[in-house]
């Protein structure tokens, strides 16, 4: 058992402080028992370290194969995250593009807008001139189709009953003649039959 | 050794953007290492390069995956300790980890039933570790042989520092009371 102030184990393995290693190393130059321990700690690394390390019999190498590599995507975005410098150009530019677009898509002053706004009322107004003017013209051509077409009904109405009356005329006109001429046979049919015939002038009452 | 760490910083980076050279150099760097690391908790040369080899390549897949660049060390030999369990687990599937044996002879570290290290000291040294356990033995090797800190093995091992330092004392031990002896009469 080791009756150094601080582990001796842990001095021999370089894992103390540097005062701490002071003091351990102060206590071995007066303390034997520390002394030899140490000793064989020191001799049996050196034991130890006669076992050399090998050469590797074959030496490892990789080349270029698309299998492992990471995706492009996966490099350019480890890149840009892995360079300060490329990160902090790209906060550079992506804040000058801001204030541009933030200049560029300001609204326009207010005169600009109280001069646009006129045009902009006027042709509406001569918009709605033009529907309201193509409106009344469907209108009124509408209109005036429908009275055409009434006209044309009337007008074919009257030319109808027209046709009707000249023919009930006829009728009646040619109803008389045959009543007439009825007669005139009738008394020309007595005349003969009865005793000689008699004036038209008798005829006539 | 600061400067070194700066350069594979960067060449982790590279290598995360997809730059295959920058990765080839940084496996060149530390291929002997994983190397010498899975040798000595395998026993085994053909299964120590294998395992090297899914190694690098697992660790590429996932270089993304790391944070920390700084970290890279105690990342990559994570990578190494999973992958050599992993193998122990496919080929005695029945066996617990805890119980898992590295795949070596009495005779120390071998291929093809020659001896590794011929000289005697070497086969003592090959011979003391081999009588410590799988957990034991990777201690020694992560702090005798890489040179990592507790936390580093902690991460490592995944398990908490007070557990490595449980197990690196013991196999100290172990190890003290084996080839402090036979170094003692190899020096005299």
């Amino acid at each position: 058992m080791s009756c150094s102030p601080f582990d001796l184990r842990e001095y021999f393995l370089k894992e103390l402080p540097e005062a701490q290693s002071l003091q351990v190393e102060a206590h071995v130059r007066t303390c034997s028992t520390c002394h030899e321990e140490l000793d064989r700690l020191v001799l049996t690394q050196a034991a130890l370290f006669s076992l050399r390390d090998e050469e590797i019999p074959q030496r490892i190498a990789f080349v270029s194969d698309k299998i492992f590599e990471p995706s492009p995507w996966r490099r350019w975005w480890s890149t840009f995250w892995g360079s300060t410098a490329r990160l902090g150009f790209a906060s550079a530019a992506m804040l000058s593009v801001a204030i541009l677009v933030s200049a560029l898509t300001r609204p326009a002053p207010a005169p600009a807008v109280k001069a646009t706004a006129p045009a902009a009322i006027a042709m509406t107004q001569d918009q709605v001139q033009q529907q309201i003017q193509a409106a009344v013209d469907l209108a009124v051509a509408q209109s005036e189709a429908r009275q055409e077409q009434k006209t044309q009904r009337l007008v074919a109405d009257v030319e109808r009953r027209d046709a009707e009356e000249r023919q009930q005329l006829i009728r009646v006109a040619n109803l008389q003649i045959d009543y007439v001429t009825h007669r005139a046979d009738i008394r020309q049919i007595a005349a003969s039959d009865y005793g000689p015939p008699r004036s038209t002038a008798g005829d006539s009452k | 050794m600061i400067f070194r760490a700066v350069e594979d910083a960067d060449l982790i980076r590279q290598a995360a953007r997809g730059d295959i050279e920058a990765y080839n150099l940084l496996v060149s760097r530390w291929e002997k290492r994983v190397y010498n690391y899975l040798l000595r908790i395998t026993g085994n040369r053909e299964d120590a390069l294998d395992l090297c080899q899914d190694v690098f390549l697992k660790a590429y897949q996932n270089l993304r995956k790391l944070d920390d660049p700084g970290r890279f060390a105690p990342w990559l030999y994570r990578i190494a300790h999973n992958e050599a369990y992993s193998m122990f687990r496919k080929r005695r599937p029945e066996t617990d980890v805890e119980e898992l044996e590295p795949e070596s002879t009495h005779t120390g570290i071998t291929v093809g039933g020659s001896s590794v290290f011929p000289i005697e000291l070497s086969l003592a040294v090959a011979s003391a570790l081999e009588r410590l356990s799988p957990e034991q033995r990777e201690a020694v090797v992560l702090k005798i042989y890489q040179g990592f800190k507790f936390e580093e093995m902690a991460e490592v091992l995944s398990c908490p520092v007070s557990t490595v330092k449980s197990r690196l004392y013991t196999a100290l031990e172990l190890l003290k009371a084996d080839l402090a002896p036979v170094k003692a009469r190899g020096v005299s």
